[in-house]
């Protein structure tokens, strides 16, 4: 079986979901080589991971990326397209799907062969519910992000330049100007320790805890909805169904009560720390580790515990 | 303006569902079926818009027979227009072959109305299934221009201008009309409806159309072969003390014996 990868890049950096791509790959039981456009730094990097790499100097908008996709699918033929399932992934994804008549599947989580068949696990209903999918045919799918492993270096693979000529009508969508409104830049998807607030902080000044806690343990700051509601945090700090999917070592949950538009954006972390009042909260049933009392109450204690433990 | 909004109907997703553990299938009792939120999201930003330039608003749902009520909904809200395309053939589509279905009912539509939309609109995901293909499936399918997470969006000579929703802010993207574009959530809510609105709505007439007046099916691709529960992390250890400092004391002792710092 033949697996084709799309690298997503930011410039030279590559996206840490779409590495995980390669992992994938032992799953599928597949042979694969990635495409990555735009940038040949970030080419050179993947292909230091031990996967061929298929360059193309293109630029980087969804029509583009969806027109050289589209166009190194027809050319390799593969049973599978995989993409990490990025908010510009999502959108190429379904439309290589339509271009090359395959059959999509988002957001996989896993992926298990029964009997010969490849079965898609993905979640549904904000994760209370998974689905097992199966798929007629040569398959597109775009991969959870935290699914599968960071792979480890190998032995350097090679990587092909390939021009492409992209017509103009490819490109009907022209990105003329990009806002930045959030200066901050919140990395929750690589990130080790995460610390996040719901709205049982009850307030701007108490969510400040929270960042203080993260910015202790040298963690990134997360939150539900509430709190980005109320103006406490920007929105790019979002966890969740409806923010970004995450899985570090250490999740601490501060006033968060554990509805599952939440969780199934934290599920996969290593060890989840709960801290809330209410002690029949949900994200009790499920918390490695936790606390029944007042986050204002806590917060502060476990800081000034936390900055002892990182002065040893 | 001749704006078109392609609703789904959903589960009602205040309501947090769970696997029936007999069937095996989303245990759907007692939970009202409504019309997908970020659709209400594009359906209030189209007719905020066409109040403000003029044009009409148009919805369309493949469904069955219960759709029709969510569609009602929408006409209370604002849209003018409400089209149902209802067949047995429609049970089991995947998102491909439901673009497929959409497209079949636009040009039918655009057709019998000998009017064209300008633009469709769809939410960029449902929250059922999650999925977010169809809005750039319908865009690949009829073969026009795309963008998605659409947070305003205005219109000069023909061409579209869209603020796109990004991690830091918004993309200000050109696109040529017609196009597709899917919808985030704005900075502000769906109108509720009056009672003279609702009044009103519930005495329209839904076109209704059968796929042999629109179209052949795609057959699906993909299919759910099964439902199952996640697997269910263990609660661990719970330390409910009165005194913080005990409790902090006890917390960080079981953080450093399980190494988590």
């Amino acid at each position: 079986m033949k697996a084709l990868l799309f690298i997503e890049t930011d410039g030279e950096k590559v996206l840490g979901g779409s590495l995980e791509l390669i992992s994938a790959l032992k799953a599928l039981d597949a042979e694969g080589k990635a495409l990555v456009a735009g940038n040949r730094l970030a080419a050179d990097t993947v292909a230091a991971l031990g996967i061929p790499v298929t360059f193309v100097d293109s630029a980087t908008d969804g029509d583009t990326l969806t027109a050289v996709l589209a166009e190194i699918t027809k050319e390799e033929n593969p049973d599978i397209v995989l993409l990490a399932n990025t908010a510009l992934s999502k959108d190429i994804a379904p439309r290589i799907a339509v271009r090359m008549d395959m059959g999509c599947v988002s957001d996989v989580t896993q992926i298990n062969k029964i009997d010969e068949k490849l079965i898609y696990t993905r979640p549904a209903y904000n994760g209370t519910i998974l689905e097992n999918i199966e798929v007629e045919g040569s398959t597109v799918l775009t991969i959870r992000n935290g699914s599968f492993e960071k792979p480890e270096a190998s032995s350097t693979a090679d990587v092909i330049e390939k021009q492409l000529v992209i017509a103009e009508d490819d490109v009907k969508a022209k990105i003329i100007d990009t806002v930045k409104e959030i200066t901050e830049s919140v990395n929750l998807e690589e990130a080790e320790v995460i610390v996040s607030g719901g709205r049982g902080m009850g307030s701007a000044e108490n969510f400040e805890l929270v960042k203080e806690l993260a910015s202790v343990l040298g963690g990134v700051v997360g939150a539900t909805r509430p709190p980005i509601e109320e103006g406490w945090i920007s929105r790019a700090h979002q966890v969740g169904q409806s923010g970004k999917i995450v899985a570090p070592k250490l999740y601490i949950a501060c006033g968060i009560s554990g509805a599952a538009q939440h969780t199934s954006g934290m599920m996969g972390s290593s060890y989840i720390v709960a801290v809330n009042k209410d002690e029949d909260a949900p994200i009790f049933e499920f918390a490695n580790l936790s606390i029944v009392g007042n986050v204002s109450d806590i917060l502060p204690l476990m800081i000034e515990e936390m900055k002892k433990v990182k002065a040893q | 303006m001749q704006i078109l909004i392609c609703v789904k109907q959903v589960p009602d997703d205040s309501i947090e569902i769970h696997l029936d553990n007999k069937a095996m299938k989303p245990n759907l009792k007692g939970v009202s079926q409504v019309a997908n939120a970020f659709d209400t999201y594009a359906l209030e930003m189209a007719v905020r818009f066409v109040e403000a330039n003029g044009g009409s608003v148009s919805v369309l749902n493949v469904g069955a027979e219960d759709s029709i009520n969510t569609l009602k909904n929408c006409l209370s809200v604002g849209a003018q227009n409400a089209y149902l395309a209802k067949d047995d053939l429609y049970a089991d589509l995947d998102a491909m072959a439901t673009a497929g279905v959409l497209a079949d009912a636009i040009v039918k539509i655009e057709k019998d109305n000998d009017k064209k939309f300008d633009l469709i609109l769809c939410g960029m995901e449902s929250t059922d299934e999650i999925t977010g293909q169809l809005g750039a499936m319908l865009a690949e399918t009829m073969g026009k221009g795309f963008i998605s997470r659409a947070i305003e969006f205005s219109v000069k000579d023909d061409l579209l201008g869209v603020h796109q929703e990004t991690d830091e802010g918004y993309n200000v993207v050109s696109l040529e009309l017609p196009a597709v574009v899917t919808v985030s959530k704005p900075d502000y809510d769906p109108r509720y409806p009056t009672i003279k609105t609702k009044m009103k709505s519930r005495k329209a007439v839904i076109p209704t159309f059968a796929a042999g007046e629109i179209g052949q099916v795609k057959e699906a691709k993909v299919s759910c072969i099964e439902y199952v529960e996640p697997p269910k992390r263990e609660a661990g250890i719970k330390i409910e003390e009165k005194d913080a400092a005990l409790a902090v004391n006890t917390a960080m002792e079981q953080m450093k014996k399980d190494k988590a710092i």
